[in-house]
Order: structure tokens, then sequence, then C-alpha cells
């Protein structure tokens, strides 16, 4: 292939911007349709035992997007979620049982229900905020150490404050009227995730997301540009932080009885893992790869000749999911640093009415391109750049890209 | 100078502790016994932690899970298939097994990201300490086993131990101490002294300068991660038996912290540092426990209403001295 034909097929297509057809939209509008009204069905048609792990899947859900504001968009490792989110299941039951008179035989009204939630949700944000100011100061990695040892201190400390927890018997937090069932408390957390995934997706697309995104890129040239580093930092962990608080209350509203055990480090780690192997600062691949780690462990028991292999050498499935859990991960940042996102990306770009292709920069400009543009001007991301001739004969299949409808 | 300095401020702190503490029953003296001990052991696992970032920049999360398989191995080695060897034996075939695990790791986790970024390699090291948990769990399942001292003889010690201050001071402790000393003082001459040793400071300061003048990257980070295994795995097979209960993670969850902070205090890169961090956080530990548990209110001897004292402690010291002075109390480059 000659650099003169590779260059050819790279021309600049910023003039021309990819519509899809109205086929094409139809063809996109079937699968939204077919993916969200699926998992809906799903959800409701699933005897009750599903349900109950599909919620479990949707609050790690909540948590990955929780993990990857700090770990994708900021570039720093918490080690301590489960410190936040455990904080905010012990508040958010404590006020149910204690204040709003709440308890497993009477059940729970609505009301005080969203009440706990914003107080589990205002909870997270504070305790993250606190460590925040603080920790976020110091530079380098040193912050995975802090939130490491900031969570076995939730774990040694608060969740052993007898007001709080009650001891080891745990505080009751029943689910609240109306979503007794499994089957509706996980269209509950469904609708939850929703609302997360939207304000994440709002956010980092704000003047504040910009900035978040560009400290992970450098933090010299993003404060020289007069962006205020410690403070967007600190703002990115609260809002983590408000995130695992509402996990930590749907978690809470779903086991309906909150015990300190069920909060453990290794759950940090592995939640930070769920997020790597979904792809970090990819919105998609987060959800995905949570709700995979959260579904795992019953897959894996579901097919009876495993199960029957389990039973027999007492193993809990729970321990093979986090034993592959965990090799999966390490096989992600290995040599596959893109994770479940980027495999998904064709798709995700395709249903957001783009080209169905793996290089989006080949095809007319994509969304966040201005974004791209920005960033390589201020030389902070070399994939924006206007190719070289060396570099896209380098780069480039010598094969055409097709275009898809 | 500095080392010999902060040293002495640490001794002068212990005899004034115990000398004010003497003829008190509760007062602070045994304490000032176990944190120093138990610093120890933070001391050794600390070592291993600043061995690896002295060679990798990178913190290894890994670290207490080499000396809990180093731990299941000896356990494995004498009960479990009653091999009929000499517990010395067993324990230096778990370090070499321990070391061969090191170096698998090395190739497959560590080589791979050696020019990724820092966090990769980070998030690595904490996928490997999950893998090794559930490995655990899975072989070994959760119940606890108990594992035999080493030493449960040491000449002129009595074998119950040695008592100070109201504290029993098992033989084995007093081993951890003697070899946790020496292990520092070789390691410090190596890295200050040896051509092997600046190798290796070399390449954590500049791979690509080193790989100019000839030196192995590949081969220094194998060494480094052999010798961060072995060492955890001795401090595995001495600290276990003391805890009375071989669980699953255990070096991880009771230890890796505390030898963390040891090593921020000493300043992440000094060895000597490493060993005085461990024994400063040992005290702090102990000493916070026994004001938690012992502080008088109107002359009532009454229990302190906040649990989990030494964690709470643990978290104020990191920040303290990260957001001080982050260089530690030793630190340099390199």
């Amino acid at each position: 292939m000659s650099t003169a034909e590779a260059t050819a097929t790279l021309e600049p297509v910023e003039s021309t911007r990819f519509t899809p057809s109205a086929q094409g939209w139809i063809a996109r509008l079937v699968v939204h349709v077919l993916i969200f009204g699926g998992a809906l069905l799903i959800t409701a048609m699933v005897p009750g035992y599903w349900a109950f792990r599909i919620s479990l899947a949707a609050i790690y859900a909540i948590i990955g997007l929780s993990l990857n504001v700090v770990l994708g968009y900021v570039g720093q490792v918490s080690l301590g979620h489960h410190g936040f989110v455990g904080i905010a299941a012990f508040i958010s039951a404590w006020y149910v049982t204690t204040k709003a008179g709440c308890s497993l035989e009477q059940g729970c009204s609505l009301s005080s229900f969203f009440v706990a939630t914003a107080l589990a949700v205002l909870s997270g944000g504070v305790a993250a905020g606190l460590l925040g100011l603080v920790a976020l100061r110091i530079r380098g990695l040193y912050l995975a150490l802090i939130t490491l040892s900031y969570g076995f201190m939730a774990e040694t400390a608060i969740f052993q404050i007898p007001a709080l927890t009650r001891g080891g018997a745990g505080m009751p937090a029943p689910a609240p009227d109306g979503f007794t069932s499994d089957n509706r408390y996980a269209f509950l957390t469904l609708a939850f995730l929703a609302l997360v995934i939207y304000i994440d997706w709002r956010l980092i697309r704000s003047k504040v997301g910009r900035a978040i995104l560009s400290i992970k890129h450098s933090e010299p040239v993003a404060a020289s540009y007069g962006i205020n580093v410690t403070a967007y930092k600190t703002m990115a962990f609260v809002l983590s932080g408000m995130f695992a608080g509402l996990a930590g209350a749907l978690l809470a509203f779903r086991v309906e009885n909150v015990v300190s055990n069920d909060f453990d480090f290794s759950l940090a780690l592995l939640w930070v893992l769920m997020v790597v192997v979904g792809g970090l600062g990819n919105r998609v691949g987060v959800v995905v790869g949570s709700a995979f780690f959260a579904l795992f462990p019953f897959i894996l028991s579901s097919f009876g000749t495993l199960k029957n292999f389990f039973d027999k050498h007492a193993i809990e499935p729970e321990l093979v999911g986090l034993a592959l859990g965990a090799a999966l991960a390490l096989f992600t940042i290995i040599s596959y640093q893109g994770g479940i996102g980027e495999q998904l990306s064709p798709l995700t770009r395709w249903l957001g009415g783009k080209p169905f292709t793996r290089h989006p920069e080949e095809h007319a400009a994509p969304k966040g391109h201005q974004r791209k543009k920005l960033l390589s001007r201020m030389g902070l991301d070399k994939s924006g750049e206007t190719p070289t001739e060396e570099s896209a004969a380098v780069e480039t299949p010598s094969e055409p890209v097709e275009e898809d409808a | 100078m500095r080392t010999a300095i902060v040293a002495g401020v640490v001794v002068a702190f212990i005899a004034l502790v115990l000398t004010l503490g003497a003829g008190d029953a509760l007062g602070p003296n045994a304490f000032v016994v176990i944190g120093v001990s138990q610093g120890c052991v933070y001391g050794l696992v600390a070592l291993g932690l600043v061995l690896v970032y002295k060679g990798s920049r990178v913190f290894n999360f890994a670290q207490g899970e080499f000396g809990t398989f180093a731990a299941y191995f000896v356990f494995l080695m004498l009960e479990q298939w009653k091999l009929g060897i000499p517990y010395i034996v067993a324990a230096l075939l778990a370090v070499l097994a321990v070391i061969l695990l090191g170096l698998a790791m090395e190739r497959v986790v560590v080589r791979p990201l050696l020019n990724a970024p820092r966090i990769n390699l980070l998030v690595a090291t904490i996928a490997f300490a999950l893998f090794s948990i559930s490995m655990q769990l899975i072989l070994f399942h959760p119940e606890p086993h108990v594992l035999d001292p080493l030493v449960s003889k040491l000449p002129g010690v009595p074998a119950t131990g040695l008592e100070i201050f109201g504290f029993t001071v098992e033989p084995q402790r007093l081993l951890i101490v003697a070899l946790l000393a020496v292990l520092a003082g070789v390691l410090g001459y190596f890295f200050s002294r040896t051509d092997l040793g600046l190798a290796i400071l070399g390449t954590s300061q500049d791979a690509f300068a080193t790989r100019v003048v000839g030196i192995g990257v590949e081969r220094m980070s194998r060494f480094i991660w052999a010798a961060a295994a072995g060492l955890g795995a001795i401090a595995g097979i001495l600290f276990v038996p003391l805890t009375g209960a071989l669980t699953p993670g255990v070096m991880t969850t009771g230890v890796l912290i505390p030898a963390f902070t040891a090593a921020v205090i000493g300043g992440m890169t000094s060895l000597p540092g490493a060993f005085v961090g461990g024994i400063i956080i040992g005290l702090i530990q102990s000493l916070s426990n026994w004001a938690a548990g012992h502080y008088h209110i109107g002359g009532d001897l009454i229990q302190a209403k906040i649990p989990g004292t030494p964690d709470i402690m643990l978290v104020a010291i990191l920040l303290i001295v990260l957001m001080i002075r982050p260089q530690g109390l030793l630190g340099s480059e390199a």
C-alpha cells in the first residue's frame, strides 16, 4: 500500500456529517426497544429470586458508575467505597427504623423510604467530601492507600457503633410499601440506575465534566488553564460518594436487614475490578461489567453440572465468581485495556446514530469531537490530531470502511 | 544521621513511657512492649513494600498475600500432608515456593505493565491480591487453622516466653525483632553499596537511561519481585502463628494497612525508615488501645465508647504525614 493511497482513505470528512437514513433510524429504534423492553420484560417475568439478583445487578451498576467517576474520569483509585456504601446503608436503615417507625412486620411508607434515600445520598456525599477535602490535596497515587485505610476504619469503627448498627444483629430496613415484592423492587432499582446514568451523562457533558476530564489527562496543564484541580477533584469525589450513598440505601432496602459483615474490604476491591473490566470512563461498559460481576456467580451455579461440582467440593459459587472476576480484571488490564465498553463500542455508537465501526475518527465528526479537538489543540489528546502521512500508513487498514445504514 | 536521630527519639520515647508507667499495673508498660513487637511485624511487611516501591514505583497490594500463601504452604506440608520434615525445612520450602509465585506474578502481571501508567500496575496488584484471597478461600476454605510457631525455644529464653513489664513476649517475637533488624541493615547496605542495588535504584528512576548503560530492566524487575515475595513469605511464616488463626487473606486484613502506613512514615523509599515506621505505628496503635480502654474519669475505670481506635489512628497518621511531610521521616529520592 502506498502512502498516497493511505492518506486518500483518510481525508478529513468533517464537513459531511454522517446521518442515518430513515430505515437506519427505524432499525436503531427497533434495537433500542428490543434491549430496553427486553430488560424490563425479563424483570417483570422472572421468578422472585432472579428479580432479587437483577436488583443487585442494578445496584452494582450504580456503584460501578460511582467508582467510574473517581477511577475513570479523574484517574484516582478509591479502595474505600464499601465505607461510603455501608455508612449510607446504615444511616438509611437507622432512619426508617428509629425515626420513621418502620418495622419488618408493618412495612414502611414510600415517603420515609425517599427521605431515607435522600439522607443516604447526603451522608455518602458528606463522607466522601470530608475525606476528599484532605486526601485529594496529596499528590500521586496515595489516595489508594488513604481510602483503603479509611475503609478499614469504617469497618472497625463506624460499623461497630451500636446505636447505628445494633451490633452483629443488624439494623432492619423494610422495603417500602408497593415495592415489597422482589420484582417491583427490581424495577425501583432500575429506575434509580436510569437516573444515575442520566445525571452522569449530563454532568460529564457540562463545563464541570470537561474540567474533570482534563485533570485526568494532565494536572499541571489543567491548572495552567485556570482549572482549580483540587476543587474539581473534590467535586468528583463528592459526586461519587453520593452515587455510592444511593447504592447503599438501595442495598439496605433490598436485603431488609443491614449487617456490618455485608460490607468488607474485598467487596471494595471487587468493585474497582468490575469498573476496570467494564472499561474505564465508558458508561455503557461500566454498567454492563458491573451487572456481569453481580450476576456471574448466580449464572455459574445455575448450570447443573457446575453446581454439582461446587456442592461436592463445598465451594461457594460466589468465591469462584470472585476468583474469575479478579483473573478477568488482570486479563483486561494487561492485554485488553478498553474492557467490555470497548467491545461494545460499535453497537453503542450505532445506537447513538453513528456508523457501526470501531474507528469513529475515520467517519464523520463524532459528537465528542469538539472536546477532542479542543484537547488536541491543548496538546492533551493525540487521538484527535490530523494523522500525519507516516502514522496514517501504519494505522489505517487497507480495506475500505463499509458504510452502514 | 537522620536515621540515628529518629531512632534515638523513638527509643527515648519508649524509655520515657516505661519509666513513667513503672509501678502502675494498668499503666502503658505492657502496651509499649506489645506495640514494639507488633510494630516489628509491620516493619517486616513494610520492608517488602518499600523494596517494590524502590524498584517499580508502585504500591504492591499483593504483598500481604505472599505471607498468607507461605503460611498455608507450611501448614499443608506439616499438618495436612504430614510430610514429617523439620519445621525449618518446610518453612524454607514455603519461602522458595512463594518466591516462585512472586516470579510468576512478575512475569504475568508486572512485566507487561512495566511501561504502562502506574495506576494500571497498582490496580493489577489489587486484582492479584483479590485473586489470591479467593483462591485461598476455594482451596483451603474459610475455617481458621492453627499453625505452630517456628521456634518455641530460644537459648536463654524460657519456653513460655520472656515476661517484660507484664507482657509475655513469645520467643518467636524475639526472633522477628532480631531478623527485622538484620534484614533492614543488610538491605540498606545492599541498596547503598552494591552494584546490583544501585542498578535497581537506577531502573526505578529512569528505565530507558538504565537500559542505555547496559542494565537489563527486566532482570532487575525479576529480582525485586522475587526478593519482595521472599520477604513477604518470611513475614507470613513468622507472624501467622502468633495470631493464633490462619485464615484466607489474614496478612492483608491484619497487617497490610499498618505496614503501608509504616512505609509512608518512613518515607516509602527508606528501608531503615520502614523499620522505624513499623515500630512507631505499633506503638501508636497499642497506646491508643490502652488510652481507649483505660482512661480515668472521676477515678472510675471506664471502657471507652469508641470502637476501632487503632484504625482511626492509622487514617489520621496517614493523612497527617502525607499532608505535612510527604517524603516521610527518612525519605529521600530513590
